[in-house]
């Protein structure tokens, strides 16, 4: 049985249709990511979740029960916010006491859980000290904490690091994936970023104006992706589009290669092309070319690429890696 | 330049504070003093005039008059803080009143307190109040909301939003969100607020003159009558006297302040 459930749900604001009625099930224990572009509507589908927007239409069944209306502090839920949202003027001990106290638990045993919970996150040292007094990173862990403690069905994650500098959003999700595994408790993660979604998830949903185009394992949305949105949107680089005379000799109103299935072939190959630009990234290149016929597209090659700027070159694509579309971006099988 | 600075300084401050400083000399001088020597040197500094008017209570009792402007001016300053701190969470957090709602209330600081004396006179002679500091009270704290309001949306404009989120996924009320989330973090507005109420209605004079005439006279209203308290002439030492010691509970909360503008409680809630 889903752990959550999405039934019709929609949401809108004033003439505006955020989330047209959508159906979405989470199973228990699951890391499921919502991803799509700013204005997708991803972060508006888990406060409506979370109980901080009211639905427009549809329910919301939490554990089977429908949890539509009831007050987001009683749906069970916990939340860490993309700003981690601390109580400025309390310590982290404060911070972490304030849903137990909400909840009306005894003192020991609220001390006996933040300890607990201070101590998977290592935060154990920073217990006394204000949020001004941590830095950015110490901070989303408090933040965590503060979810953990209160030991709730499933968390909820607003880009939570989004705030955070490259190194730290690295570790961190790291740190985010193993207390999922430690914890096993459902998660639902909000980002934009697709590697993130790729990286984290059992699950990803990608979501566009408001609309689920497709949800899967990372692997499936990888490889099959259900139309070119979902297509460009996952990878990175993204994947190459072609349209025109090239996508019709394959049957297909547009064609979708990814850059790593591109191989460099130097006299033949199906599309003659100049390279542009080259992006060495030491262990892999981005080769950047405008083909005569299929227009700008790019190769994702390991190592040094072999070729420099202005060389002509010939490009095909590897066999069964090329993505069919029709007219209305919806995929070929 | 230094120097130059701090002459511009001085001189500045002598300026601004002159009659704060004339007062305050007169006040240590005697009457025959004040009569001759109209300088800034007092040449025979006395206490006779505090000691008279904090002795001879039988005609104006300066005791009096301070607890009605306390106590006047608590009411006026902690009940405005009790209405706008609720009225403005739920402005900020709903915009509610936002738009028109808030200027008009604004803008009632802009209308002359006179407009409103007439009409509060009545009503306060209907309902019981007049020389009260019950009713002395009520009206500063009107006095007071506008400039109460106005600090207590901009202080709360401030919390990110997703504190009180936060908050109520932790399952707090909104009652409970205010007491122990938003009022400890805009604790330095909340204090600011309530000191410059306190002086405001401390110092606020039309109502306590029109609305009071024995019981519940303030210390502004009070003062005046210490000008002539022997009889004859202004007596400028005792006057002087009274209004020293009656400037002074103003005096020092305006100094508090100070300690309450630095820093901001809501560093390190958010991002950053």
């Amino acid at each position: 049985m889903a752990q959550i459930k999405l039934d019709g749900t929609s949401k809108v604001f004033g003439d505006i249709t955020v989330i047209p009625p959508l159906d979405l099930e989470i199973g228990k224990g699951e890391f499921v990511v919502f991803v799509g572009p700013s204005g997708s509507g991803k972060s508006t589908l888990l406060r409506l979740i979370a109980g901080l927007e009211q639905v427009s239409g549809g329910r919301i069944y939490i554990e089977g029960r429908d949890i539509t209306t009831t007050p987001c502090g009683d749906r069970g839920l916990a939340m860490v916010f993309q700003s981690y949202a601390l109580y400025p003027h309390m310590t982290v001990r404060q911070n972490m006491a304030f849903p137990l106290e909400m909840a009306g638990e005894a003192k020991a045993s609220i001390n006996r859980s933040i300890e607990e919970t201070a101590h998977v996150l290592d935060i154990t040292r920073f217990l006394d000290r204000r949020p001004a007094q941590l830095s950015g990173g110490q901070r989303q862990r408090v933040a965590i904490g503060r979810a953990i403690v209160r030991n709730p069905t499933a968390f909820l994650f607003d880009e939570p690091l989004s705030n955070l500098d490259a190194a730290l959003r690295s570790s961190t999700r790291l740190e985010i994936m193993k207390l999922h595994q430690q914890l096993g408790a459902t998660m639902i993660y909000v980002t934009h970023d697709q590697v993130e979604a790729m990286t984290m998830a059992d699950r990803i949903v990608v979501l566009n104006h408001g609309k689920i185009e497709q949800v899967g394992t990372p692997q499936e949305l990888y490889e099959r992706p259900a139309n070119l949105f979902v297509a460009e949107f996952i990878g990175a680089p993204r994947m190459n589009r072609i349209e025109g005379e090239a996508a019709a000799a394959l049957g297909a109103g547009t064609i979708g290669v990814r850059p790593e299935h591109i191989r460099i072939v130097q006299e033949s190959g199906l599309w003659q092309a100049t390279v542009e630009v080259i992006e060495n990234l030491g262990a892999e290149s981005h080769v950047h070319t405008r083909s005569d016929v299929a227009g700008p597209l790019v190769v994702r090659m390991s190592g040094s690429p072999g070729v420099k700027i202005g060389d002509r070159i010939g490009l095909s694509p590897a066999d069964g890696f090329v993505h069919r579309f029709d007219r209305h971006g919806m995929a070929l099988r | 330049m230094n120097i130059l600075r701090w002459l511009v300084f001085g001189i500045a401050a002598i300026a601004m504070n002159f009659p704060v400083i004339v007062t305050l000399i007169t006040s240590f001088k005697s009457a025959k003093e004040i009569a001759m020597n109209p300088g800034l040197i007092v040449q025979a500094p006395t206490f006779a005039n505090y000691a008279r008017v904090l002795t001879d209570t039988s005609r104006f009792n300066i005791y009096a008059y301070l607890f009605n402007s306390t106590v006047a001016a608590f009411i006026g300053s902690f009940l405005a803080l009790l209405l706008t701190l609720p009225a403005a969470y739920a402005i900020v957090r709903t915009g509610v009143g936002k738009k028109h709602l808030l200027p008009v209330v604004a803008n009632l600081r802009a209308v002359p307190l006179v407009v409103f004396a007439i009409p509060l006179y009545m009503m306060f002679q209907f309902v019981g109040l007049l020389d009260t500091r019950i009713g002395l009270g009520l009206i500063l704290t009107i006095v007071n909301l506008p400039l109460s309001l106005m600090m207590m949306v901009n202080a709360i404009s401030d919390i990110p939003g997703e504190i009180d989120e936060a908050a109520r996924m932790d399952r707090a009320s909104a009652f409970v969100i205010l007491r122990r989330i938003v009022g400890p973090v805009i604790r330095p507005a909340i204090v600011t607020a309530f000191i410059f109420g306190f002086i405001t209605a401390w110092n606020e004079y039309l109502f306590g003159l029109m609305l009071t005439t024995r019981q519940a006279v303030p210390i502004t209203v009070g003062s005046s009558f210490f000008f002539s308290a022997s009889g004859g002439g202004v007596q400028w030492g005792i006057a002087s006297a009274v209004m020293v010691l009656g400037a002074m509970p103003p005096a020092i909360l305006g100094c508090l302040i100070y300690r309450q503008l630095t820093g901001s409680m809501t560093a390190g809630a958010v991002k950053g």
